[in-house]
């Protein structure tokens, strides 16, 4: 029997290789320093450190998406506390052997892609290049710097029983997953930093430095300071986060296709201030989405022209476009004869036994050992999923088999591996799972480098054999041992000659601009939203005062006219309640709250962690249940409190983390306009509809716009409509008033790249010039009657809507959309 | 025979396109039934850049872009080519379809091997054996390859309509055998996928119709197919106008479809509504003077 000491009850199943234990019970030796240490925790002491483990997750914001889940974009990242640790000689042979293979898909790539000798030589059938969607014609011939289509390789390695290391898969088109693995190596160290730090665990920096060193070197111009980009799909993907991540991580700008441009066969990146030329794009896209005019033509994700500026060796793509050609399961069946002609050498790490069923010595083998194997197509469509014989009838498995012989060039099949187990935590005790480890390798120096550890992943049951976070899945740290107590490293690049001083961070494309812009105005226009509701809520539970309900009228017709509620409402006290707690509802603070996340989320990479951290846990507050009737008022209260001191952190955070650069003066222009907006409406709907003011709601409206100490401190108690209208409007003193968002405002624009470089004042600054005399010139005394009043502000805000949308026209103009040519 | 070409395609749009990347096979390739003469290039306005390279195939290509703000792009190509006429060579004297089907399982010589690559599916071509049922009326056993071929180009020239309003450029092929209607590039589609579908290597071939009153297809771009016979090489059917072209047909390009050899294709930025016309016109080049003193 084989068990791990109490309080762990772990009890591996019998038929797999144990990670921990030996048949005979004893712990492997390189597992001892951690068992140890979590038996020294005790249950107790471990779920605490993992609680630690989970709010790190959480304040990281490390997530995933998960395709065609409608409920959310991202959900956070399943780590289990327990790492995997690998022996470092064990782990010595896995790493030569994934290089090996790095270099083996590598050296088939270049073959498929050049002289094409395998497929002239019968060493490769033409059924697994000819009709292989990865095989792109275009890039027939295209030669690639140092002859390197694999910067980055990764391979999923499982054990089978008798102990041996199997490849299960290769990824070669975009592999995901490393920094993921950075990640869970950044929480898992910090939930167990003790005994990280005794057993000497080997760091994974050097791996990323390495990395970077590879990408930098591919750079044909500009060096020593390349403009290196990390091109993604966009927020929807499964990875979007790791994307992000990799691009501050390693100091790259994170693009979308739209981001891009090619002229005169250079790649230029689409900034405020103008093209930017692009050396270096690693690509986290599929290659058949990255140029709609030469590869897939339905994918507007990509950049016309891109395949030609790479034809012309003025843009370095990592990895080569056409590399996810090698992917497939099929040809790794012919890889240690492959290996043996193009690397001289013996393949160290067997593939799972793969019998491409277009020759009929395979195909009659699969026929009748189906009910042992996994069947593929060759080249999976999206959706395909493998088909396993042991949960096949037998009428079913006739079925395949007749599929099968109708097309077998078409179908490949592979052992069914029964892989090895490793404790995961849950519900207190320690359960066994199955295990696939994915290895990366980086094209290094000349040959591949791997990383010390890698992206751990165990399947959600013991019964069940894929592991797939996408599916249930949970991932572990990789704990490769051996290490010797490193040097230090940095990951600001090595460069042959120092570099001039620079003012400048990131390069700031425009659509990145235009979401700071709005994340700005969002930001404002909810917490206009919530300081009406609070001044409205204590004012409701007020015994008839007259002065307090005529303080509700404000409130009430603002947010009428805003729509978040029902004209008809007699009752206030219910529909209030309902924009705070009803957050499926539109225009509920609870949906403005997502909306900013959303808005923030694809900005991952310019938003400081401390901030991100802020805006989750708003969100998390909104998502909370209510509290029960009598207590919800009160609640409420607290919660809008509370949710205006978020929100300055937020913005307070967000604007002081921010250099003082384009994106920032973005994000200031949004919060400004939309709080000069929220001003006027409010003074629109308080003051100038009401031909009679009463004293109730001037202090509603003092309140609402946080200017009440201001006021009293100059006034006392004297409530006068003319001195409220000076104090919000035209005293340059008051951070509240138009006129001082007017001035921060016209500032912004002068500096501006349309300002900067003209002589005369573009339109949009000629506009706020007047608008900012207007007010400066404006007479409070004629304003303070409603007739004058009302056109003032209508005329500010007509200026206003038409200040942003110059604003749009000028600066974010990339949502043009495209069109396709095609002409007989 | 000396045919010129002169093909124009126009795009107008309702707003301007800021920048506009195109790709271009307009050249007609040299081959053994052909010489390439002259020919002639005229883009407006002036492209920023323009690069020419052969493709994949072998195939002459102009890539090029506009990056100054236009609203109409005009592309005219004007070429000469010297057709040597052969008559189409007789199709009872090849290897019988079976045979051939073997061979390419075979792929025992750099011909087969090189033409296996059009036995496979591609983009714009499904395979499937509804089209090997369609096909297995002309492909009889025993059948020699090019009559086969030739029955079944009669077949589809007698059993389809050709029809403008009916299809797309990008129609599938099974949608072509359902309704059997179409233009010339669905017709050589459905050719492809009946012989790739029993095995055999079939491409598409991009070119123009000499004009004429008889001539299917002549006012825009023309397509028609090649059949691959070891040993032989690679023999050209038209079904849309049930010859095997011969004096009357100028080849542009070769592809496994259309999706490989489009005439024009391109991605343009803005540009709001478009509107494209095409016009194509291919006349006999009286011989010179002096040939005839010769």
């Amino acid at each position: 029997m084989k068990t791990l000491d109490s309080p762990w009850r772990y009890q591996p199943e019998e038929g797999f290789y144990d990670e921990v234990l030996q048949p005979s019970g004893a712990i492997r030796p390189h597992w001892r320093g951690l068992t140890e240490s979590i038996l020294t925790l005790g249950e107790g002491g471990f779920r605490e450190r993992w609680k630690e483990g989970q709010r790190l997750i959480h304040d990281h914001g490390i997530t995933y998406n998960v395709y065609g889940d409608p409920q959310s974009t991202d959900r956070p990242w399943p780590l289990d506390p327990v790492p995997l640790v690998m022996d470092p000689a064990e782990w010595r042979s896995i790493e030569a052997a994934v290089a090996q293979r790095a270099r083996l898909l590598n050296s088939i790539l270049a073959d498929a892609y050049g002289p094409q000798r395998l497929l002239k030589n019968r060493l490769l059938p033409a059924e697994l290049l000819y009709p292989n969607p990865g095989f792109l014609r275009p890039c027939q011939g295209i030669a690639v710097p140092g002859g390197t289509f694999l910067h980055l390789y990764s391979a999923d390695i499982a054990r089978a029983p008798n102990g041996n290391w199997w490849v299960l898969a290769d990824r070669t088109q975009a592999p995901s997953g490393a920094g993921y693995a950075l990640e869970n190596r950044l929480v898992c160290s910090r939930v167990l930093p003790d005994v990280f730090k005794n057993s000497n665990v080997r760091r994974l920096a050097g791996f990323f430095q390495a990395y970077r060193q590879t990408l930098t070197a591919l750079a044909a111009h500009q060096r020593d300071n390349p403009r290196i980009v990390l091109l993604t799909p966009g927020p929807y993907n499964e990875t979007y986060f790791e994307h992000a991540f990799l691009a501050r991580y390693l100091g790259f700008t994170l693009v979308e296709g739209g981001d891009l441009t090619v002229r005169d066969n250079h790649v230029y990146l689409k900034t405020l201030g103008g093209l930017l030329p692009v050396d270096v794009i690693v690509r986290r896209q599929d290659a058949g989405f990255c140029d709609p005019l030469e590869l897939r033509p339905e994918s507007m994700l990509g950049i016309p022209g891109l395949v030609q500026a790479v034809r012309c060796g003025n843009v370095a793509i990592a990895n080569a476009l056409g590399s996810g050609m090698v992917e497939s399961a099929a040809p790794s069946a012919f890889y240690p004869s492959l290996c043996r002609q193009l690397l001289g050498e013996e393949l160290k790490m067997p593939t799972v036994a793969t019998w491409w069923c277009g020759q009929e010595g395979p195909l009659s083998y699969v026929a009748s050992q189906l009910h042992n194997l996994v069947v593929k197509p060759v080249f999976p469509r999206p959706g395909d999923q493998p088909i396993f014989g042991a949960r096949l009838t037998e009428v079913e498995r006739r079925q395949l088999v007749s599929k099968m012989r109708a097309e077998p060039g078409k179908w490949v099949a592979q052992e069914q591996v029964a892989l090895s187990t490793v404790p995961v935590w849950e519900d207190g005790q320690l359960a066994p799972r199955h295990v696939v480890v994915r290895v990366y390798a980086v094209a290094h120096e000349g040959g591949y480098k791997v990383m010390p550890g890698g992206l751990t992943r165990v399947t959600p049951s013991l019964d069940n054999l894929v592991v797939s976070v996408q599916r249930g899945g949970g991932s572990k740290d990789t704990w490769v041992l051996g290490g010797k107590a490193e040097e230090q490293l940095t990951l600001l690049p090595p460069t042959s000659r120092r570099l001039p001083v620079s003012r400048a961070t990131f390069d700031l494309p425009s659509r990145v601009a235009d979401n700071l812009f709005w994340l700005g105005r969002y930001l404002e226009r909810v917490e206009a939203m919530v300081r009406v509701i609070r001044s409205m809520l204590p004012r409701l539970t007020q015994e008839s005062d007259a002065t307090q309900a005529s303080g509700l009228h404000a409130g009430a017709r603002l947010l009428q006219h805003q729509g978040y509620i029902k004209p008809t409402s007699p009752h206030l006290e219910a529909p209030l309640l309902a924009l705070l707690y009803d957050g499926a509802r539109r225009g509920s603070l609870g949906h403005s709250i997502h909306l900013i996340h959303s808005v923030v989320w694809p900005m991952r990479d310019r938003i400081s962690a401390d901030a991100w951290r802020i805006l989750t846990r708003l969100d998390q507050q909104f998502a909370a249940e209510p509290p029960p009737e009598p207590l919800r008022l009160s609640a409420a209260l607290d919660l809008l409190n509370q949710t205006v001191i978020t929100l300055a952190a937020f913005s307070g955070l967000t604007l002081e983390s921010m250099t003082r650069g384009e994106g920032w003066r973005f994000l200031d222009i949004g919060r400004r306009l939309e709080r000069s907006l929220q001003m006027i409406e409010l003074l629109q709907h308080a003051l100038a509809a009401d031909p009679v003011v009463n004293r109730g709601e001037l202090e509603a409206v003092l309140e609402i716009a946080d200017s009440t100490l201001t006021y009293r401190a100059r006034y006392q108690t004297s409530m006068q409509t003319d001195l409220v209208l000076d104090l919000l409007l035209i005293d340059e003193a008051n951070p509240r008033a138009l006129v001082f968002q007017l001035a921060r405002l016209s500032e912004h624009l002068e500096q501006l790249p349309e300002s900067r470089s003209r002589t005369r004042r573009p339109a949009e600054a000629r506009l706020l010039l007047r608008l900012l005399t207007n007010v400066q010139l404006a007479d409070v005394s004629d304003l303070a009657a409603p007739e004058s009043l009302q056109p003032f502000l209508q005329r500010a805000a007509a200026d206003l809507r038409q200040l942003s949308e110059l604003l749009t026209r000028t600066y974010f103009n990339h949502a043009v959309t495209s069109h396709r040519l095609s002409a007989p | 025979m000396l045919l010129r070409a002169t093909h124009t395609t126009t795009y107008r749009y309702s707003e301007p396109v800021s920048i506009c990347h195109t790709e271009v096979h307009l050249a007609p390739r040299p081959s053994s039934r052909q010489r390439l003469l002259e020919h002639e290039l005229v883009i407006r306005p002036e492209p920023a850049n323009l690069d020419e390279r052969l493709d994949y195939f072998g195939n002459p290509v102009t890539f090029f872009c506009l990056s100054e703000p236009h609203d109409t792009l005009t592309i005219t190509s004007h070429s000469v080519v010297a057709l040597d006429g052969q008559a189409p060579p007789l199709t009872g004297i090849s290897p019988p379809w079976q045979e051939v089907c073997d061979q390419l399982r075979r792929r025992d010589n750099p011909d087969t091997l090189a033409a296996c690559e059009f036995t496979f599916e591609s983009p714009l071509i499904q395979l499937g054996p509804e089209f090997a049922a369609y096909a297995a009326k002309s492909f009889t056993p025993g059948r020699p390859l090019l009559e086969a071929a030739f029955d079944l180009s009669h077949r589809i020239f007698t059993g389809f309509t050709y029809d403008q309003r009916a299809t797309t450029v990008t129609t599938p092929v099974r949608e072509v055998l359902k309704t059997k209607q179409g233009v010339c590039q669905d017709f050589a589609h459905f050719f492809i996928a009946c012989l790739r579908s029993l095995g055999l290597p079939a491409r598409y071939v991009s070119g123009y119709l000499r004009s004429g009153p008889n001539s299917i297809g002549a006012e825009a771009s023309h397509a028609w197919v090649a059949v691959f016979s070891p040993g032989y090489g690679w023999f050209d059917f038209d079904p849309t106008n049930d010859v095997m072209p011969a004096a009357d047909h100028v080849t542009v390009a070769w592809g496994r479809d259309y999706s490989d050899v489009t005439p024009v294709k391109g991605v343009a930025l803005g540009g709001g509504e478009q509107t494209i016309s095409v016009a194509v016109e291919v006349v006999p080049v009286p011989p010179p003077a002096h040939a005839e003193t010769d």
